[in-house]
C-alpha cells in the first residue's frame, strides 16, 4: 500500500511542479490583451517585469471605455495589440512617442497573421489589424468582426483614388495601395523592343520557359494580382489567360522575394513581380527593367481595422488616424523596407523613383473576397503538374 | 472494469491524460473542425464529410499523399541504415574524428529542417554554391528528384535512429555474444543472431522516429518549393491553414490523414515486435567501451568523414560562406563581416529571441523529461490497459506539423471561460512552454523508452521484494542505470526546442519573437547573409551549451554507482 502512495504523490508532484512553471510563465507574460498596468510606458519588453499579482488577463478591463477621447500624449501608458505585417519597426516608437499609448505588436506574414486572427475568433486578442490584404480584411468586416460606422478625422485627405477604397460599412480605411505585379525583364536578355509590354504577352510564346511569378496562394500580394485578372476578364477568360501562362510554362515561386531570386539566378528572364522587391532588386544594381504595363498593375491594398470588440477602441482610433497622418505616411515612404506605394493621403511624396505615371488598378474588395476560395484553389490545382 | 483501476494504473491514467491535455485536445480541436467547423466560435452546423474523399480527387492533395508516402517510406529505410551502421561502429570501435560524428548528430538534430533545406538549396540550386565553385551542373539535377530529396531527407534524419541505437548500446552483456564467438560464430553471424535481435526494439523506435518526423517535415518541401514542386501533406496543410480564406477543416482532413499514416506505421512495429522479449540487462552487464580496431582504423575514420561531409558540412558551410560572403557586381563575391555586426547593431532583436527561446526550450526540456519519465515507465513495466493508446499519442507530436499543433492550442487554450479561473493562457509565454513539451515528449520518450527497455523487470521487483518504495526504486534503480539516456533525451529536446519554428511562429506573445521567427523572418525577406548568420551564431551558443552540460552531466566510465 506503502508504494501505491508514493506512486501517486510523484506522479502528483510532476503534474503538480508542470502547472506551476506554466502559472508562474503566465503570470510573467501579462501581454496579450491586458492593459492592465496603469502607469509603466517605459516598460519596453512585456516579459521582463510583470505587476505582482497580474494572475489574469482581465483583471483591470476597459480603463479606456471610461476614459475621454484622448489627444497627443495622452495615453497613459494604456497598451494597444496591432497585428501587423510589415513597418513593425517605425510605427512603434512613432505612435509611442507621439500618443503616449503602448504599442504592443504581432508581426509575421500576412498568412499567419490572418490565421491567427481567424483562429481567435472566439476571443480576439487583436485590436487593430494593418495589412496590405484588402480581399481579406474585407472578409472580416462581412463576418462582422469589424468596428463599423466609424469615421476618422483624417479620411478628410484621402486622395480620389483612396476614397473609393473605403467600405460603405467604414469598417477599415486604405493607408496605402503598392503594384502587386509590374512586369520587369532580364536587361542583359531583352532590350526595350522585344521587353513584353502587356499582360497578354507574357503567354507569348517568345517567352516560353522565362517567365515567373507569385504563388496566389502563398504570397499576400499575389492574391489581388491574380484576382484583378479574373474580375476584369471575367471568371471563365481569367481561367483561360491563367491556362496559356502555364501552357507557356510559368514558374511559380512561393513568394515575391523567390521570383527575386530566380531572376538573380537565370531560372526566369521576365516576371510579374511586387514594385518594392521590384525596385529595391533593380537598385542593388542588378540588370532589371521595369515596366509599368500601359493597361495598368493590379494593386494590393493596405487597410487598417478596429476589432468590433475592442477594450481599447479609443487607442484603436487613435492608431488608424496616426496611420492617416500625412507624416506617418512620409515615414513610411522615406524609412520603410516596403516603402514603394501611393500614399493614401494628400501632401504626401511617393519615392523619386518611382514611376510617376504608374497607373494601379484594383480589384472590387467585395468581389475578390467572395470569390478567393474558388480562384485559389483552381489555381492550387492547375499549377501543381 | 475494475482492472481498469488495478494497481499500477495510476501513473497510467495520470500519464495519458498529461498526453491528452497536451497533445490530442489540440489536435482533436484541429480535427473536429471536419465534422463541427466553428465549433469553438460558437456557432452549431455540420461540416462536409465529402472532404474526406476529397484527397483522392483534388490532383493538389493526392500529390501530396504520394509524395508523403514515398518521402517517408525512402528516408526510413535509408535513414535508419544509416544512423543504426553509424551507432554500431561507434560503439565498438575508436577511431579519429569519432567526437565529430557526436558533435555532428547533436548538430543536425537540433537544427531545424528549413534551415539544413535552405543550405542545401543554396548548395544545389542552379546558380549555387556546387556550381559557382566546382562547377558542377550535375549536382543540381542529382538533388532535385524525388530520390535526391530522399538523400537529402535521411542525411538530415539520421541522428533520431542513431540517438535511439547509441544509447541502447550504453550497456551491454558480453557474455552473450562471447557464448556466440566461442561456438564458432563470425563477428557478422554474432551481430546477425544475437545484437541485432535484441536491439531490434531501439531499431525500431529509431525507424518510427525516422519516419515521423519526416512524414511531419514541413521545412524541407517548403524550401524545396522555391526550386522543385514537390508538394507532401504538411506543405498542403500548411497552404490549407495560411491561405485566405482560411479552411481549419481541410487542414483538419488532412492531418487526419497523417495520424492514420502514423498508426499504421505503429501497427506495423507492434507486428514486428509481437513475439520479443527484449530486457536483457543482468548484473553481468558492463558499459560499453569503444576499442580500437585491430585494422581499418583509417577506413572507418574516412567512410565518417565522407559521410559527415555530405550530412554535416554541405548544409553548414553552405550557410558559413552565404554568412561571409555577399555579391560583388561582376567579381563575383566579396568576403565580408557585416552581416554578423548587424546581429548584435540592431537594438539586440537577436539576443533577445535567443534568450527567449533558451529560457522556453529549457522549461520544455525540463517539464519535458518528467512527463517523458513516466510515459516510458508506463509503456515499459506497466499492465496498463491502455498503453497503446500512451504510445501512439506519445508519437503523434512529432509527425503532425507544428503549426497543426499550434492552432489546436489557440482553439484549447483561448476560450473565453478560461480567463476566470487565469488558465487563459494564450498570449502569454507559457503557452509556448506547453507546446514545446508536447514537441519534446515523442523524443524524450522515444530516447528514454529504448534504454527502458533493456532494464528487466525483475530488477525493479527484486527492489521491491526487499522493500523499496516506488519512489526508491525509480531513484536507486532505474535512475542510475538510465543517466546517459536521460541526459541525452534532455539535452535533445531542449536543442531541438530552441529552433521550433512551426509553433513558435503562430504561438509567439505580442512583442516576444523567438529566434526562429528571427531567423525565418530572415529568410523570408530574402536576408540570406543575415539569416545564416543568426543561424551560425544561435546554433553555436546552444550547441556549446550542449556539449558543456553534457561534460558536466556525463556519467564518468567508473562514476555510476549501483548501491
Amino acid at each position: 500500500m506503502n508504494s501505491i502512495r508514493n506512486n501517486r504523490a510523484l506522479t502528483a508532484a510532476a503534474l503538480l511542479g508542470l502547472t506551476m512553471v506554466a502559472a508562474a510563465c503566465g503570470s510573467s507574460g501579462n501581454a496579450g490583451n491586458a492593459g492592465a498596468s496603469p502607469s509603466a510606458p517605459a516598460a519596453t519588453e512585456a516579459a521582463s517585469t510583470p505587476p505582482a499579482s497580474a494572475e489574469s488577463a482581465s483583471a483591470s478591463p476597459s480603463a479606456s471605455d471610461a476614459s475621454a477621447p484622448s489627444s497627443a500624449a495622452n495615453g497613459n501608458g494604456e497598451t494597444l495589440t496591432v497585428y501587423l505585417n510589415d513597418f513593425d519597426d517605425i510605427v512603434k516608437p512613432m505612435f509611442e512617442e507621439q500618443t503616449g499609448y503602448k504599442l504592443n505588436i504581432v508581426s509575421g506574414n500576412g498568412a499567419e497573421i490572418m490565421s491567427r486572427i481567424e483562429a481567435e475568433k472566439g476571443n480576439p486578442h487583436w485590436d487593430v489589424v494593418w495589412m496590405d490584404a484588402m480581399p481579406s480584411i474585407e472578409g472580416l468586416d462581412e463576418a462582422g468582426q469589424l468596428l463599423d460606422g466609424w469615421t476618422p478625422s483624417g479620411a478628410d485627405k484621402l486622395t480620389d483614388f483612396a476614397k473609393q477604397f473605403v467600405p460603405a460599412s467604414h469598417g477599415y480605411y486604405p493607408t496605402g495601395t503598392h503594384a502587386a505585379g509590374v512586369i520587369v525583364y532580364n536587361t542583359q536578355k531583352f532590350d526595350a523592343s522585344s521587353v513584353p509590354k502587356t499582360w497578354k504577352d507574357l503567354a507569348d510564346p517568345k517567352f516560353k520557359n522565362t517567365v515567373g511569378m507569385a504563388d496566389p496562394a502563398v504570397a499576400a500580394p499575389a492574391y489581388p494580382f491574380v484576382a484583378y485578372f479574373f474580375q476584369s476578364l471575367g471568371m471563365d477568360a481569367g481561367k483561360d489567360y491563367f491556362s496559356s501562362l502555364i501552357q507557356n510554362g510559368v514558374h511559380v515561386y512561393p513568394k515575391n522575394p523567390n521570383v527575386t531570386d530566380a531572376l538573380k539566378g537565370g531560372e526566369i528572364q521576365v516576371a510579374a513581380l511586387q514594385e518594392s522587391n521590384a525596385y529595391t532588386f533593380k537598385n542593388s544594381g542588378a540588370p532589371i527593367g521595369i515596366v509599368w504595363p500601359e493597361d495598368g498593375a493590379p494593386g494590393s491594398v493596405r487597410v487598417a481595422a478596429i476589432q468590433k470588440n475592442t477594450r481599447h477602441a479609443e487607442a484603436a482610433k487613435a492608431f488608424v488616424e496616426f496611420l492617416l497622418d500625412p507624416k506617418t505616411q512620409q515615414a513610411l515612404i522615406d524609412k520603410g523596407d516596403e516603402s514603394y506605394f501611393e500614399p493614401s493621403v494628400q501632401g504626401v511624396n511617393p519615392k523619386p523613383d518611382r514611376a510617376p505615371n504608374a497607373k494601379l488598378v484594383v480589384a472590387d474588395a467585395a468581389w475578390a473576397s467572395k470569390n478567393e476560395a474558388e480562384i485559389k484553389q483552381w489555381f492550387a490545382d492547375h499549377s501543381v503538374k | 472494469m475494475p482492472r481498469l483501476f488495478a494497481y499500477g494504473n495510476r501513473t497510467g491514467w495520470l500519464v495519458l491524460a498529461v498526453l491528452v491535455l497536451l497533445i490530442l485536445a489540440p489536435l482533436a480541436a484541429v480535427v473536429v473542425q471536419v465534422l463541427l467547423p466553428g465549433v469553438f466560435f460558437g456557432e452549431r452546423k455540420l461540416g462536409d464529410l465529402s472532404l474526406l474523399l476529397d484527397v483522392f480527387r483534388r490532383p493538389l492533395w493526392l500529390q501530396s499523399l504520394r509524395n508523403t508516402l514515398i518521402l517517408g517510406a525512402g528516408t526510413t529505410l535509408l535513414g535508419t541504415a544509416i544512423g543504426a551502421a553509424l551507432a554500431t561502429v561507434r560503439s565498438r570501435w575508436s577511431f579519429p574524428g569519432a567526437r565529430l560524428l557526436d558533435m555532428a548528430v547533436w548538430l543536425l538534430l537540433i537544427t531545424p529542417s528549413f534551415i539544413l533545406a535552405q543550405g542545401w538549396v543554396m548548395f544545389a540550386a542552379a546558380n549555387g554554391l556546387a556550381n559557382q565553385w566546382f562547377g558542377w551542373r550535375w549536382v543540381h539535377d542529382a538533388v532535385f528528384t524525388p530520390a535526391g530529396l530522399i538523400a537529402v531527407m535521411a542525411l538530415s534524419k539520421f541522428p533520431f535512429a542513431y540517438l535511439a541505437v547509441h544509447t541502447a548500446l550504453e550497456w551491454k552483456v558480453d557474455r552473450l555474444g562471447e557464448a556466440g564467438r566461442l561456438n564458432g560464430g563470425s563477428p557478422w553471424t554474432v551481430w546477425w543472431t544475437i545484437e541485432a535481435p535484441l536491439l531490434l526494439p531501439a531499431y525500431c523506435s529509431g525507424a518510427m522516429l525516422v519516419f515521423m518526423d519526416t512524414v511531419g517535415d514541413f521545412g524541407l518541401p517548403a524550401s524545396i518549393a522555391a526550386v522543385f514542386r514537390f508538394p507532401t501533406l504538411p506543405y498542403s496543410i500548411y497552404s490549407a491553414l495560411y491561405t485566405s480564406p482560411i479552411r481549419f477543416d481541410m487542414a483538419g482532413v488532412l492531418s487526419f490523414y497523417l495520424v492514420l499514416l502514423i498508426a499504421l506505421a505503429m501497427s506495423l512495429q507492434f507486428y514486428v515486435m509481437r513475439k520479443s522479449r527484449f530486457d536483457f540487462l543482468t548484473a553481468r552487464a558492463t558499459r560499453s567501451t569503444a576499442r580500437t580496431p585491430a585494422r581499418g582504423k583509417w577506413l572507418l575514420a574516412a567512410g565518417n568523414a565522407l559521410l559527415l561531409i555530405l550530412a554535416a558540412g554541405v548544409p553548414f558551410v553552405s550557410n558559413l560562406l552565404t554568412s561571409l560572403t555577399r555579391p560583388n557586381g561582376k567579381a563575383g563575391v566579396a568576403f565580408t563581416g557585416e552581416y554578423y555586426r548587424e546581429l548584435f547593431d540592431r537594438g539586440g532583436q537577436l539576443g533577445s529571441g535567443l534568450l527567449h527561446s533558451l529560457e522556453i526550450a529549457a522549461g520544455a526540456a525540463f517539464i519535458g523529461l518528467i512527463i517523458g519519465f513516466f510515459v516510458s515507465y508506463v509503456l515499459t513495466y506497466s499492465g496498463f490497459a491502455l498503453r497503446q493508446a500512451v504510445d501512439v499519442i506519445s508519437l503523434v507530436s512529432l509527425a503532425v506539423p507544428g503549426v497543426v499543433l499550434g492552432i489546436g492550442y489557440i482553439f484549447v487554450w483561448n476560450q473565453a471561460w478560461l480567463d476566470k479561473i487565469g488558465l487563459l493562457l494564450y498570449g502569454k509565454p507559457a503557452i509556448l512552454v506547453l507546446a514545446g513539451v508536447a514537441g519534446a515528449i515523442p523524443v524524450i520518450t522515444r530516447v528514454l523508452t529504448g534504454a527502458m527497455a533493456k532494464v528487466p523487470k525483475g530488477l525493479l521487483s527484486a527492489a521491491q521484494l526487499q522493500g523499496a518504495s516506488f519512489g526508491r526504486r525509480i531513484r536507486t534503480v532505474l535512475l542510475p542505470l538510465m543517466r546517459g539516456a536521460l541526459l541525452s533525451a534532455a539535452l535533445a529536446a531542449f536543442g531541438s526546442g530552441v529552433f521550433d519554428l512551426a509553433v513558435t511562429s503562430i504561438l509567439f506573445p505580442p512583442n516576444f519573437m523567438t529566434l526562429p521567427v528571427v531567423i525565418n523572418k530572415a529568410f523570408e525577406d530574402l536576408k540570406l547573409g543575415y539569416a545564416a548568420a543568426a543561424t551560425l551564431t544561435g546554433g553555436g551558443i546552444v550547441v556549446a551549451i550542449i556539449l558543456a552540460l553534457e561534460r558536466l552531466l556525463k556519467p564518468k566510465r567508473q562514476g555510476v554507482h549501483n548501491p
